[in-house]
């Protein structure tokens, strides 16, 4: 009985979500900290929001929480204290069972692009289609649609080590924009990358921005930050520094 | 939902071929086990057939002493049919007996010449005596040692049946037990060894499924390889179990058939073939999928 009730009001929380959502930032960090345990907090009392379209910079050193906010927004870990809202709806509250479906709402870059080595380009980037299980024509139609748009055309049936790293993460990109999600996440996309490499990748994410994708991108590279010169929050042991649309790193 | 059974059966297959030796190993055992439950169950039903045959062969024979007249006879027989446990009884005469002794020892002139010596018919009239249950006999014995015309009784032969009757179950019945054991046993190592092989293929999808996580993946497109693993594992080990089995069949037969079997084990084998498989098939599916499924459930954090 206890299961049904909580559908229910989760269900709720969604359909509220639903109704008024013009109203809700499509992120919202309210007062959030996360402990890991024995360890000083990750983050503590974060406090911002990320609108639909934004293309928010992520700076910080290593350890600075970069990664744990991330996580937190791909709902890999739970606020300690506070919240983190998608869309209006609490992520703390997702069941384990529907985490699947918040994940296909975003598409991740990771510094070490996370490819499977035993597939193609083609097939890594159709694979995370066959996870949502998508019709198998449309897996042919889009995916060398989208290996076209990141520039990898003529290299979808190479494997991951024939490719250079730029191109590996040209890859994880299609892969994470083949399922159209409403967000991109991307952790340190440039971290293994030579300059000439990462300033493609930042354009394609400029790019994605442009078409109407939100991008939030993590980096402690100010060269990139400045490079895409949008919103940078300046995390610092935990806690924002600085927030500052339009902003430049050294300025912060 | 069926291109998620597709997707996944192929990715199982691709696992299982890819796991060589694991699989063999987790098949080999499993195989194993499955046949020594499908001789188990061979050897039970054979025994039944068996002690079946034996019980219906037993019966109690009831010599009467030569002074006691065929009247008194029928009349001792109706007084034995009207106990409740005797299933049927006949009476076989002085002469019958005769005849019918004639007839077993027809090839043996000595046994036939020394009768013709002894001149008359020294053979006795009797009253063969069928319970409805074997368990019975014994108070049936008991019934005409106790009866009002005991004094009429020559003797009775049942003594030496109940001997062959009572080893025959014994053995039957630790053949069970020791049977049981041993397919318990195998059961527990083949279930342990395809644990084993799921934990080491998740092993091997780790980095796999953490980026099936990522996209979006959901639990059941995950586990769903893992537990076709398991099915395969099932499939493949009952069939190699019934290879195996009609192969040891087929070894053991002329030693079995017409003499303990009063036919062919070939032929009942195949007439219960399909059963035993069927049953093999569940149990091995069902171990393949409880092994993949505790795997899992330990290694795959989802």
């Amino acid at each position: 009985m206890k299961k049904v009730e909580e559908i229910e009001n989760e269900n709720e929380v969604v359909e509220e979500a639903a109704g008024e959502e013009e109203k809700f930032p499509m992120f919202k960090f309210d007062h959030v900290t996360k402990a890991f345990k024995g360890d000083a907090a990750a983050l503590s009392d974060i406090d911002f929001e990320i609108q639909e379209g934004e293309f928010v910079t992520l700076i910080g050193h290593s350890g600075a929480g970069k990664s744990t906010l991330l996580k937190l927004i791909y709902a890999e870990e739970t606020a300690t204290e506070g919240e983190v809202y998608f869309n209006g709806a609490p992520l703390s509250k997702i069941k384990k069972r529907k985490l699947p479906f918040h994940r296909r709402k975003i598409g991740m870059v990771f510094q070490d692009f996370k490819l499977l080595p035993k597939k193609t380009a083609y097939e890594n980037v159709a694979y995370a289609l066959e996870a949502c299980g998508a019709r198998a024509d449309e897996i042919r139609e889009d995916v060398p649609q989208i290996l076209d748009i990141v520039g990898l055309g003529d290299k979808m049936g190479k494997f991951p080590h024939q490719l250079s790293g730029g191109e590996q993460q040209k890859v994880v990109l299609a892969r994470a924009l083949i399922h159209k999600p409403q967000v991109i996440v991307a952790d340190e996309p440039t971290g293994n990358l030579d300059p000439g490499n990462s300033a493609e990748i930042i354009d394609l994410l400029l790019k994605i921005n442009k078409l109407g994708t939100t991008v939030i991108l993590a980096s402690h590279d100010r060269d990139i930050v400045d490079r895409a010169s949008k919103r940078v929050i300046v995390l610092e042991k935990g806690k924002i520094i600085c927030d500052d649309a339009k902003s430049k790193y050294r300025v912060c | 939902m069926f291109l998620v059974i597709g997707r996944t059966m192929k990715e199982s297959f691709i696992n299982f071929w890819r796991n060589g030796w694991l699989s063999i190993a987790s098949v080999s055992v499993l195989t194993l086990a499955l046949y020594v439950a499908g001789a188990l169950m061979v050897l039970m039903m054979v025994s039944g057939t068996v002690l079946a045959n034996v019980e219906n062969r037993i019966n109690v024979s009831v010599y009467f002493k030569p002074d006691v007249s065929e009247e008194q006879i029928i009349k001792i027989k109706s007084d034995l049919e009207s106990y409740g446990e005797v299933k049927s009884t006949q009476y076989i005469s002085k002469e019958q007996a005769l005849a019918d002794f004639k007839k077993n020892n027809a090839n043996e002139p000595v046994i036939l010449q020394s009768l013709d010596e002894i001149g008359g018919n020294p053979l006795l009239a009797s009253l063969v005596v069928r319970a409805n249950d074997p368990n019975q006999y014994q108070n049936i014995t008991e019934y005409i040692a106790n009866a009002s015309f005991k004094d009429d009784v020559s003797r009775v032969n049942y003594v030496k049946n109940k001997e062959i009757i009572d080893r025959l179950n014994s053995i039957i019945g630790q053949a069970r037990k020791v049977g049981l054991a041993l397919a318990l046993i195998s059961a527990a190592v083949a279930v342990l060894i395809i644990f084993n092989t799921i934990r080491i293929t998740i092993y091997i999808h780790k980095p796999e499924i953490e980026v099936m996580r990522l996209v979006g993946a959901s639990n059941m497109f995950i586990r769903l390889p893992f537990l076709f693993e398991g099915i395969i594992y099932g499939v493949l080990s009952s069939l190699f179990a019934t290879i195996l089995l009609l192969i040891t069949m087929k070894f053991i037969n002329p030693y079995i058939s017409n003499t303990v079997l009063s036919r062919s084990l070939m032929a009942f084998y195949f007439s219960q073939m399909f059963f035993i498989l069927g049953i093999q098939l569940l149990v091995g599916i069902f171990l393949g999928i409880f092994s993949s499924w505790i795997a899992m459930r330990k290694y795959l954090k989802i």
